[in-house]
Parts: structure tokens; C-alpha cells; sequence
């Protein structure tokens, strides 16, 4: 039974909205740990809920904006995200309105870490990351492999 | 005098709205619904397998794929004149049921009933029950709605492998009969479901609650005991009224429906528009009288929206989406304006129920009209109801488990040709027409319901619905426009939906 997951947002319509989705075709491409998922949520939104019951630890991974310099990796809690009720991202309810929603459908909650890449804004209709954004993406994949050890 | 401009935006998970509002003296005197996002189906469609549709157009929308894909299928049947079976039939039906509630009960509680916690209505009354019950993530209606509304989708799982985006309606009938299994899982869904319903959202047992036959009965029940007046739907009226959303927010006289899920006695018939269990119709607004609806009576317009021109309007059939981006002109959005018998109609649960004759909603709407708070009411009066016949549909199921889900069609191919499907989708109704030409699709056209409410100007320069429910209407702060909000919500439109003032370049948020 896979007890750790990764969850990867965004939309690779929009630019660098879809660093979750670039990390997560790299992370694909790795071996991992039989207890280890991955999950392209894409722009589930609220229906991410069901990807995040039956894991003792969850990792999320996003587009921030607002937490660093633009191409720079953040780790942050749920805890960091407290009073930010939207993601600058384009889809719909961002992960600050999924962890609300997911204190009400389970406890006790995963441990939750949300990995993302700070960036200068989402375009729409505009395939592939921006330079800055792609170089982030194996750092990304490096960090979230530290994160999961064997 | 002041005028100004107010923009607000609607950030949906399946496409962006932004309403364009005139304000002189804080009332609203022109109204401009802007769809922000060209979708471009009609052209994937093009010069594809008819039977392509399946698996392409339940993509539209991850909240009523199931009834893009009822449209789709309906559409192929129509063309090739495909018969299916009763039991096809009520597995499409339960499943585009339980889409529907999933979608009623999130719009109602996790949406709508959250503008009442707006800190305006601080000094009222109403104030710290609404918070009790309503607050995002804190009240118990908002918390119960949360967890409840999730699981009814699994019951389209059960059948179609997965929600949402599933493709497992075909022509002739389903890919999955129903066995017990079925029958026992998708009932202990639905009872759980209706249990918190009766509970919370109505207090009372389901068929007490639908034996309400008129305004008077209605009011009489909400304050015969404290669980009535307590319940979400008693504390939704009382604060809605409180505020006069039963003043507000009527938009167009006119409604269309295209009847909701067609009756499994008449499956195998082909008659021009398909025997449904609600009824579909065209309420005259002007008269009063519903008439017998007849889809070539539909027409779409481009005067003002950004598709290449043409005059007058176009039977879907005869439709064109050619996209023609002219930023620079007065065009304005990317919906076209669909007019019904040359006229502005509205769609949704209120025009289902008045069109199907639902005496409870027929009685307010004498009354009062068809306001905000109405058109919210009616929206949860029909989750009673589907509760009730998606019950009722597992029990026709699991009598005649052995009858065949599937009737394979005569022929592989769908044969050159026309057909159309028409649903009626959580918003409204919802059609698809199809041309195929030498085993390819030569034209597809979706009108979604959507497209009909948030309709811009036609080409005789009449608003469409939304745009006409809010002229007219009063704003008391319009940094901070919480009445426009509850116009906005009472029809549906949006996930997140945020305002900002053009003049100040100032940004808010309804809500959250």
C-alpha cells in the first residue's frame, strides 16, 4: 500500500503554471520505493481530496507566488500558507482551499510538505516553462528524492 | 452624477467569466457578461470519428463531463437511428443524477450560503447563525456539505471506471451492465447521502418535504418546528428574505428546458425530441403559457461576441464557430448569444421546474416571480428529488438485472448524416448537434447552458440573461459589491469569483 504521495499541480496550457506537471514527468522517469505514488493531479481542484486519504505523508507540488525569487525552490508547511486562501495559479481552488477542505474529510492529517518554484506569472495558452522555470525543475525532482528516502 | 465602471471576475475551473458592470450612482446601467477563453471544440471536432465525440467532448467541463458525454451520445443514436435498452437508459440517468447533486449541493453550501457571512450582515439578526452554519471550513452546513457531496460521483465510477471524464455511454446503450454489487454500493452512497440531506438541509424526511404542494404549505412547514426553521434550506430562505434576494436578480421572463433524463419505457422509440421524465417546454414569459419546445426553434448569434460575422442568427445546423478575435470593436466575449424563438431565455433548475409543472416552485413563482432566492430554492428542491429518483431508478435496476445494458447497432459506423443530443446538465440545458460527411464529422456544434445565461447582446442588441438580471439593480458599496455576489451565485456560474475596480486597479475578493 503506497503511504506516500506525491501530488503535482498545474496547468501545461499555462506556462510556467505547469512546473507540477514538468516535475512530475521527470519524477516518473525514476525508480522509486514501493511505498512511494505519484500523482498527476493536474487541475483537480477540490476532487485531489480522494489522492490524499490512505498516506501517512504527502508532498505537493505547485507554482507559488509570493514566497521567493522567481526560479527559486521553496519548501513550505501548511502552515505557511495559512491566510492565503488562493494560489495566484489558474486552477480554480488552489492547495491552501484543498488543505481546509482536507481537515474536514480526515484526521489525523499526513505529513504535508508543499514544493514549489516561485515564478514571474502564468501565461495562458502558452506551451513550455520559461528558462528560469525549467533549470528548477531538477532541482525539484533532486529535492522531493531527498525528501523520500528509500 | 458618477459613473463608473466595475469589472468582476469569474474564475471557473473549466473557462473564465468576467462581468463588465456600468454603475451610475451606484445602480447598475449596463452590463457586459465577457466569456475570456475560446475553447475551440467545435474545431477539435471537425473531420474526426463521429464516435470520437465520446471520448473528446466529456473533456469540456470536469464538473458535467457526464452530461457532455449523454449529449455526445445522444447525438450518435440520433444519427444512426440507434435503439438501446431501458437498462442503458436508467444507468445514464442515475449517473448524470448523482453529477447533478454532487454539483447543487457544492453551489448551494460551499458557494452561495458563504456570502452570507460577509461581514455587511455583521450587525444582523441573522449573523452568528449564518456563521454556525455557513462559514468556509468552520460552519457545520459548509463541513457537512464538504465531506457528503464528494462521495455521490463515485456511483458514476461504479459504472463508467472513472469520474470525471468518463466515456462509457456508447451508442446502443452502456459498457457496464449493473450487478448486484452495483445496486448495493451505489444505494449505501445514496442512502448516506440522503441521510445528511433529511438531517441537515431539510430537517425532515425526503417525501414530506416533497409532498409541499404550495407557497402557503411552504411557509407554514418553515416555522412549524425548529428543525424546519434551523434546517440549511429554512436558514437559506430566512436570510435570503432577510436581505430581499426575493426582490432581485430576474433576468428574463423566458426559460427553456429541454427535459431531464429520458424515460426508460421509451427507449427504443425515435421520436423528434425523446419522452423524458421531467417534462422539457418553453415558458412564454409574456404569456405565461408553456409551450411544447421544438429544437429548431433555437438559434445563435455573433453580433457581439468574437467569431467570424454573420447576420441574424443560425439554427445549429446551419452554425459556424469560425473564431475572429477583434479586441478593438465592440464585441465582447467569446459566447455567442443562443435566442430561443428570436427570444432571451434563461436555463436552469427554476425554468426545469416551472416547465415540468414542480407545484411548490409554480406556487412561490406565482408569487413572487423568478428571483435570486427562487431560483437558489429550486436548485435544492430538485436535489430532494433526485435523491428520490435516483433511489427509485436503483430499484428499477436491480429488478431487471438479467435485461441487456447494450444493444450492439446494426452497423460499426455511424452513417452519413445529422443528429443532436439534448441533456439537461446541472446548469441547464445542454445540446450537441452533429453533421458527418464521408464517415467524418463535418460540424459540431455544443451550446452549453452557459452559453444560454451568460449570452451576450444579440444582433437586435438585447441583453442576455445574467447581463439583464443585474440592470437595474442597486449596489451599496461598490468597492465591495456583496449584493452583485448573490445575483451572480443564485445563477450558478463560478468556482472563485473576485471583483476589481478598474478605476483604482484596486483587486477584491467575494470570497474566500
Amino acid at each position: 500500500m503506497p503511504e506516500r504521495h506525491v501530488l503535482c499541480f498545474g496547468n501545461e496550457l499555462h506556462g510556467d503554471d505547469g512546473f507540477g506537471i514538468g516535475v512530475y514527468a521527470q519524477l516518473n522517469q525514476l525508480d522509486w520505493p514501493s511505498d512511494v505514488e505519484l500523482f498527476n493531479a493536474g487541475i483537480a481542484g477540490l476532487d485531489a481530496l480522494r489522492f490524499l486519504q490512505d498516506c501517512r505523508q504527502a508532498i505537493l507540488v505547485d507554482a507559488f507566488a509570493g514566497f521567493g525569487t522567481i526560479g527559486q525552490i521553496c519548501v513550505l508547511t501548511p502552515e505557511d500558507l495559512t491566510g492565503q486562501p488562493q494560489t495566484s495559479t489558474s486552477h480554480g481552488l488552489g492547495i491552501p482551499y484543498l488543505l481546509e477542505a482536507l481537515k474536514i474529510v480526515r484526521a489525523p492529517l499526513p505529513e504535508i510538505l508543499i514544493v514549489g518554484v516561485e515564478v514571474a506569472k502564468v501565461q495562458p495558452f502558452c506551451l513550455g516553462l520559461s528558462a528560469e522555470i525549467e533549470r528548477a525543475v531538477p532541482e525539484a525532482v533532486r529535492l522531493i528524492r531527498e525528501l523520500l528516502p528509500e | 452624477m458618477s459613473r463608473r465602471t466595475i469589472q468582476i471576475e469569474m474564475n471557473r475551473v473549466e473557462g473564465d467569466l468576467d462581468f463588465q458592470l456600468e454603475m451610475e450612482d451606484n445602480i447598475v446601467v449596463d452590463a457586459r457578461c465577457i466569456g475570456t477563453l475560446y475553447r475551440g471544440f467545435e474545431q477539435i471536432m471537425l473531420g474526426r470519428k463521429p464516435t470520437d465525440a465520446l471520448v473528446i467532448t466529456p473533456r469540456i467541463c470536469g464538473i458535467c463531463g457526464t452530461a457532455q458525454l449523454n449529449a455526445a451520445v445522444l447525438a450518435l443514436e440520433h444519427a444512426g437511428r440507434i435503439a438501446v435498452p431501458p437498462n442503458a437508459v436508467r444507468i445514464r440517468n442515475l449517473c448524470l443524477m448523482a453529477e447533478t447533486v454532487q454539483s447543487d449541493l457544492r453551489q448551494s453550501f460551499l458557494f452561495f450560503t458563504a456570502d452570507f457571512c460577509h461581514p455587511k450582515y455583521l450587525s444582523r439578526p441573522f449573523y452568528d447563525k449564518a456563521l454556525a452554519a455557513f462559514q468556509p471550513f468552520k460552519g457545520s452546513v459548509h463541513r457537512g456539505a464538504l465531506e457528503n457531496s464528494r462521495h455521490i460521483v463515485e456511483i458514476v465510477a461504479l459504472f463508467g471506471g472513472q469520474w470525471p471524464h468518463s466515456s462509457y455511454m456508447l451508442p446502443g446503450g452502456v459498457t457496464t451492465p449493473a450487478n448486484s454489487r452495483h445496486i448495493i454500493d451505489s444505494l449505501s452512497i445514496l442512502n448516506k447521502l440522503t441521510r445528511w440531506f433529511e438531517q441537515t438541509v431539510i430537517g425532515t424526511d425526503l417525501d414530506v418535504w416533497l409532498d409541499l404542494q404550495s407557497a402557503e404549505q411552504f411557509f407554514a412547514w418553515l416555522t412549524e418546528k425548529p428543525a424546519h426553521d434551523e434546517s440549511a434550506t429554512g436558514l437559506l430562505t430566512q436570510i435570503s428574505r432577510e436581505i430581499g434576494l426575493q426582490y432581485l436578480g430576474f433576468g428574463t421572463p423566458h426559460m427553456l428546458s429541454y427535459g431531464a433524463y429520458d424515460d426508460p419505457r421509451y427507449a427504443g422509440t425515435f421520436t423528434q425530441h425523446k419522452q423524458r421524465l421531467f417534462k422539457a417546454g418553453f415558458l412564454n414569459g409574456e404569456t405565461g403559457i408553456v409551450e411544447a419546445f421544438d429544437q429548431a426553434k433555437i438559434t445563435e448569434h455573433v453580433r457581439y461576441a468574437w467569431f467570424q460575422p454573420y447576420p441574424g442568427g443560425l439554427h445549429p445546423f446551419q452554425g459556424q464557430t469560425v473564431p475572429d478575435y477583434q479586441p478593438h470593436s465592440d464585441r465582447y466575449t467569446w459566447c455567442k448569444a443562443p435566442r430561443y424563438q428570436d427570444k432571451v431565455v434563461q436555463t436552469g433548475p427554476l425554468a426545469d421546474a416551472l416547465i415540468d409543472g414542480e407545484p411548490l416552485i409554480r406556487s412561490l413563482y406565482q408569487a413572487e416571480g423568478g428571483n435570486a432566492w427562487l431560483r437558489q430554492f429550486a436548485r435544492l428542491r430538485r436535489t430532494a428529488k433526485l435523491l428520490r429518483t435516483m433511489r427509485d431508478t436503483l430499484h428499477e435496476l436491480s429488478a431487471d438485472l438479467d435485461e441487456p445494458h447494450m444493444l450492439p447497432p446494426a452497423t460499426k459506423d455511424i452513417p452519413d448524416g445529422e443528429g443532436f443530443g439534448l441533456v439537461t446538465a446541472a446548469r441547464g440545458g445542454l445540446g450537441h448537434w452533429l453533421q458527418i460527411a464521408d464517415g467524418a464529422i463535418s460540424r459540431y456544434q455544443v451550446v452549453t447552458p452557459t452559453a444560454w445565461n451568460a449570452s451576450p447582446k444579440d444582433s437586435a442588441g438585447r441583453h442576455g440573461h445574467w447581463e439583464s438580471s443585474l440592470i437595474g439593480m442597486r449596489v451599496d458599496d461598490p468597492d465591495d459589491p456583496v449584493e452583485i455576489g448573490h445575483i451572480i451565485r443564485s445563477h450558478d456560474p463560478c468556482l472563485v469569483c473576485t471583483v476589481h475596480i478598474l478605476d483604482s486597479g484596486k483587486r477584491l475578493t467575494l470570497w474566500p
